[in-house]
């Protein structure tokens, strides 16, 4: 186990610094593989991570979903900079 | 006076210190009978305006977004601007107190806009966060905080130590820095509680002893030499059982020591839990190990104090200086889990002297570290630059 900062860490706060922090301003995932200039298939691996431990909430219907932070995942990103 | 507060932490956004820090100031500088406008960011659920007894709270939404993080802080600080430039059009301000760096490069202009003097506090240092200058947004976060405090008419901090890093660092004038301690709202610690059902809510028998922790889980709480020290702490005592409060990106690793200490079923990870909560498990626990490697001040040493818990805390920087060895708290080695065991052990195996440190810890509290007598203090550092 590293002591560097995980993948899926970097993506909730690149999220976080995009402004994907309430549902009225959530990101579909294609608009999130554009800001980070990440591949499609790291970004949903990293986000159903991110889904299940409670970071990030998806909304919208099934395969049109867009994701935002929760409270928490914004804790836990602030937690960095602090 | 009117006040103007710059904070991008403040209540519920909760991440460390700096927004109960920024609270407990604010709301006695309100009751002192002045005007007190905080700015702040937003957070889901809260208001973009409102009054909380007496403190008028401005929460900023910023309104573009950026990936990276230097480029996202100098947007939130525009949005910050903006929304100070239209306040300031029917408030006129006597005085500009910025926290940290974060809010530096919006203070500063607006410093310059409404030719006020600010003030500001340093709560901690790039170079003590991150243990030294790792990369260029270190190097270039360090740079800010050399602006900010160059810009500033007077520096204020929480701990001799603190002034010592900062003189030594950004080789500043000792007289333009003042220390004021953090302080503590001793209210909120006399709230009924059930101890055996709060430890019951954590795992925690009658029978066994609460050793609690909390903290930001990244390297600068030191967790790591807690859960390394874990089983010499259960060799001498077997109904010792943990609970970690808090959250950070070094969960996954501490989650991953702990399962390879042995001893994992005995340490509990509970996250980010509400003030409330925190006080209930302070209040019910056993011990509070605060195992810093970096501390500036260290307000989660007062709060244990508070509630009633003996401390055991490291021998680093404002930790040193709120915690008296042996006769308020115990100080343990930094970085040595030996250390860390033998001060649990001072705690667990002797009660009465137990009780006694935490009796003269709560003395302390009483006498130096009021929100009414800090807010004074700030108030004559206020005028001194006025």
């Amino acid at each position: 186990m590293s002591r560097e900062v995980p993948e899926e860490f970097r993506l909730l706060c690149m999220l976080h610094n995009i402004g994907a922090i309430k549902s009225e301003r959530s990101l579909s995932i294609q608009e999130i593989c554009e800001w980070t200039a990440m591949e499609t298939s790291s970004v949903e691996f990293h986000l159903q991570k991110l889904v299940e431990l409670g970071y990030v909430q998806p909304t919208g219907a099934e395969g049109a979903g867009r994701y935002h932070l929760t409270p928490n995942g914004i804790r836990k990103v602030l937690t960095l900079y602090s | 006076m009117r006040i103007c507060i710059l904070t991008w932490e403040f209540p519920p956004r909760i991440v460390g210190g700096i927004a109960r820090h920024c609270e407990g100031l604010a709301r006695a500088l309100a009751h002192m009978g002045h005007e007190v406008h905080v700015f702040t960011l937003d957070f889901p659920g809260t208001p973009d305006y409102e009054e909380i007894d007496g403190v008028k709270v401005y929460r900023t939404v910023t309104e573009l977004g950026h990936p990276n993080f230097l480029t996202w802080t100098l947007l939130f600080n525009h949005f910050l601007e903006k929304r100070l430039g239209r306040v300031s059009q029917q408030v006129k301000f006597d005085i500009l107190h910025i926290h940290d760096w974060l809010t530096a490069p919006a203070g500063i202009s607006f410093k310059y806009c409404v030719k006020k003097p600010m003030i500001l506090t340093v709560h901690s240092t790039e170079t003590g966060r991150a243990q030294g200058i790792h990369g260029p947004d270190s190097f270039a976060i360090d740079g800010v905080e050399w602006w900010a405090t160059y810009e500033a008419s007077k520096i204020i901090v929480t701990s001799g130590s603190m002034k010592g890093e900062l003189c030594g660092h950004f080789h500043l004038p000792s007289d333009k820095i003042k220390i004021i301690p953090n302080a503590i709202d001793l209210t909120k610690y006399q709230m009924s509680v059930d101890p055996q059902s709060v430890r019951q809510r954590y795992g925690v028998g009658s029978n066994e002893k609460l050793v609690l922790c909390v903290g930001r889980l990244v390297p600068q709480k030191g967790i790591e030499h807690l859960i390394h020290a874990v089983p010499a702490i259960v060799w001498r005592h077997p109904e010792a059982k943990f609970v970690i409060v808090g959250e950070g990106w070094l969960k996954g690793h501490l989650e991953y020591l702990a399962r390879s200490s042995g001893h994992g079923w005995k340490i509990r990870f509970t996250g980010f839990l509400p003030d409330l909560e925190v006080i209930a498990l302070m209040t019910s626990a056993d011990v509070l190990v605060i195992p810093s490697i970096y501390e500036p001040f260290g307000i989660v040493a007062l709060e244990g104090m508070a509630a009633g818990v003996p401390v055991v805390a490291s021998q680093v920087g404002g930790l040193a200086e709120v915690v008296e060895h042996d006769r308020t708290g115990i100080l343990v080695y930094s970085r040595n889990p030996e250390s860390i065991a033998w001060g649990v052990d001072r705690v667990l195996s002797a009660p009465d002297h137990s009780r006694w440190l935490t009796e003269n810890a709560r003395e302390t509290i009483q006498k130096v570290y009021s929100w009414e007598g800090i807010a004074k203090k700030t108030i004559e550092v206020y005028k001194e630059v006025e």
